[in-house]
């Protein structure tokens, strides 16, 4: 995906958990593990609000685009 | 009345679902058995009944239909088995359905499974119109005394429906597209 997610650099830089994050942001700890892993497919701003709140950030600092071929829609794509 | 979920529309027809199926077992059954002891039966019976065209020369039109029958039952073993077949096909069909309920009365109906399950149905469906020919054919050409004509018109609302089936097996995918997209939209 190109889409990169720096969740975890940030975390390290803030010395802060997942759990910790997931507990403030208010999202489960699974969803976070979700994000964090570069699974999901799209992001809430109201989640990406909160995350930027909590680790005192910016969107740009979470996300980064790594030029590369799209992601494969898979099976359950459309068409 | 709710139409998803537990104690809804949908689980009624779940319900009724059952029921039918366990009917179309019990016909499948049926049938199956009633074939098979037609033909274990077939030579003591076809014994007798040649007896008694033997020694009854005027006959009634009750035995000579029975020994006409006798006569004929390749062609009603044929029309057994495609009675059989055209219950098969229910069975899949109410099988397939009882399937897709199952994830209506747990209020998940856009599960990737149920896509190729309501391809299933339209496929049986289409296979129904299909067998539904042949059992017709197969009865008129047993049984011409019941004075079928074989009609081969289209069934226009039949084939409307297998038209229907194929799209909302379409609308159930694109439906499991977007659940999936939800469930991964953090």
């Amino acid at each position: 995906m190109p889409i990169r997610v720096n969740l975890d650099k940030i975390l390290v830089d803030r010395r802060m958990s997942l759990t910790e994050l997931a507990d403030r942001v208010g999202v489960t700890i699974v969803n976070l593990s979700i994000l964090k892993t570069g699974k999901a497919r799209a992001v809430r701003f109201s989640t990406l609000d909160a995350l930027c709140r909590e680790l005192d950030c910016q969107p740009g600092d979470i996300l980064h685009f790594v030029p590369g071929p799209p992601d494969d829609p898979g099976e359950d794509g459309p068409g | 009345m709710r139409t998803l979920g537990p104690g809804s529309i949908a689980s009624l027809l779940k319900i009724a679902l059952d029921v039918a199926y366990a009917a179309l077992w019990a016909a499948l059954v049926l049938i199956v058995f009633a074939a098979a002891a037609g033909l274990l039966a077939l030579p003591f019976v076809a014994n007798s009944a040649s007896n008694v065209l033997q020694f009854d020369g005027s006959l009634n039109g009750h035995k000579t239909d029975l020994a006409t029958l006798l006569h004929r039952w390749p062609m009603l073993l044929a029309a057994a088995v495609a009675v059989a077949a055209y219950v098969g096909v229910l069975l899949v069909i109410f099988f397939r359905l009882r399937q897709v309920f199952t994830t209506l009365i747990m209020g998940d109906p856009f599960r990737p499974e149920n896509v190729g399950r309501l391809r299933i149905v339209g496929l049986a469906l289409i296979a129904l119109e299909v067998v539904g020919y042949v059992v017709r054919m197969a009865l008129a050409w047993a049984l011409p005394e019941r004075g079928d004509s074989v009609d081969f018109s289209v069934n226009l609302s039949g084939w409307f429906a297998i038209l229907v089936v194929f799209v909302l097996a379409e609308v159930f995918r694109e439906g499991a597209r977007l659940r999936r997209d939800a469930e991964l939209t953090i």
